[in-house]
């Protein structure tokens, strides 16, 4: 896999494990999107300081990829953030925040770079094992729903030239997890088969492989990265 | 409270506009502890009319499993209805109210037509 790879969200946590990983295994340029300030020194990331929810934020990253002349050859929508509350007690504006980071951000972004990608290029929309269903996240689980829908029918969409493809993670060690209570978080890592949560490398490796022409028949799915919690 | 999914184009304000009004249904609903069921095209869970349509129909499903387990811990329950094209409307809203009515079934996605046999689990 030679050319660009676009990684939304990689200052921390799994989309600056998945930054790192495409920039160890290159030959990659990193597009990162709001990338950590030590990966930027890497020669083979591009940092990108925009917000993506604004206006402008798509072409600007688009811009970027254009001036790395290099091929395009994956996106990966990562960036997303958590608004916790009941439905009951859900504000206006903690749903909407959520809805345009996590699923508007990436819609955009999709269809501002879908047109200029190399054939054989593949898309990953980190979504969440939320999608399930996740109490108290009505908005959080809504946005990785709804990516999941974007990803079903860009897939088809975008058929035979590039595939995409979804990565939901569950429980995972990094920023994000620790904001939740320590007694709360051991009690949902006693629900894992596994034991344990995951690592940001591990969601790393499964994204690098879904850009790899190592997954080339794979399309439109959607692979739950949980230590078996689905099941219990 | 049964909220039949709007049809929307590609643009992504119309998008976030299905997705809020079912939230503010779904919240209305919630606050009241009644039942949600949202209805929607089995073809749109596939992704098979479009990404905006697709985005609405498996937010909504994801949704209502979360909202099903809220409404759990109250006696209220959450569900969706998925069509095929060529479905009878009044049987899929019969479905509806029959979901809306028995607090036995949560979290649950029925679909009414056999287009889902043979594709992938939403």
């Amino acid at each position: 896999m030679t050319g660009a790879v676009v990684v939304t969200g990689a200052a921390r946590g799994i989309g600056r494990a998945i930054a790192e990983k495409l920039a160890e295994t290159g030959p990659i340029t990193v597009i990162g999107v709001d990338v950590a300030p030590e990966l930027a020194l890497s020669e083979h990331v591009t940092p990108v300081q925009v917000d993506l929810t604004s206006p402008d934020g798509p072409s600007i990253v688009r811009e970027t990829v254009e001036a790395a002349d290099v091929p395009l050859v994956g996106l990966v929508n990562n960036a997303g953030i958590t608004r916790d509350a009941r439905l009951v007690n859900m504000t206006d504006e903690d749903f909407a925040a959520v809805l345009e980071v996590n699923l508007g951000a990436a819609y955009r972004l999709a269809n501002e770079l879908a047109p200029s990608m190399s054939d054989g290029g593949s898309i990953v929309n980190i979504a969440s094992r939320a999608y399930l269903g996740n109490f108290g996240q009505f908005n959080y689980s809504m946005s990785k729903g709804g990516l999941v829908g974007m990803t079903r029918a860009m897939a088809l969409s975008l058929a035979p030239a590039v595939r995409v493809n979804a990565v939901a993670p569950g429980l995972i060690s990094s920023e994000m997890s620790m904001g939740i209570p320590e007694e709360v978080r051991d009690k949902m890592v006693a629900a894992i088969p596994l034991d344990r949560m995951g690592t940001p490398e591990e969601i790393a490796n499964t994204v690098w492989w879904l850009l790899t022409p190592l997954s080339s028949y794979i399309t439109g799915e959607v692979i739950v990265v949980g230590g078996g919690r689905s099941l219990s | 409270m049964i909220h039949w999914a709007e049809q929307v184009g590609e643009s992504w304000q119309e998008i976030l506009g299905a997705l809020t009004q079912a939230f503010e249904l779904s919240r209305t609903a919630a606050q009241a502890e009644q039942s949600i069921v949202f209805v929607l095209r089995q073809d749109d869970l596939l992704g098979r009319r479009g990404p905006g349509n697709a985005m609405v129909a498996t937010g909504l499903l994801s949704a209502a499993r979360t909202a099903a387990l809220e409404g759990s811990r109250k006696g209220w329950t959450a569900n969706v209805v998925a069509y095929d094209e060529d479905a009878d409307r009044e049987k899929v809203q019969a479905w509806a109210e029959m979901l809306l009515e028995t607090g036995d079934v949560t979290g649950e996605l029925v679909r009414v037509g056999p287009g889902h046999v043979g594709k992938t689990l939403p």
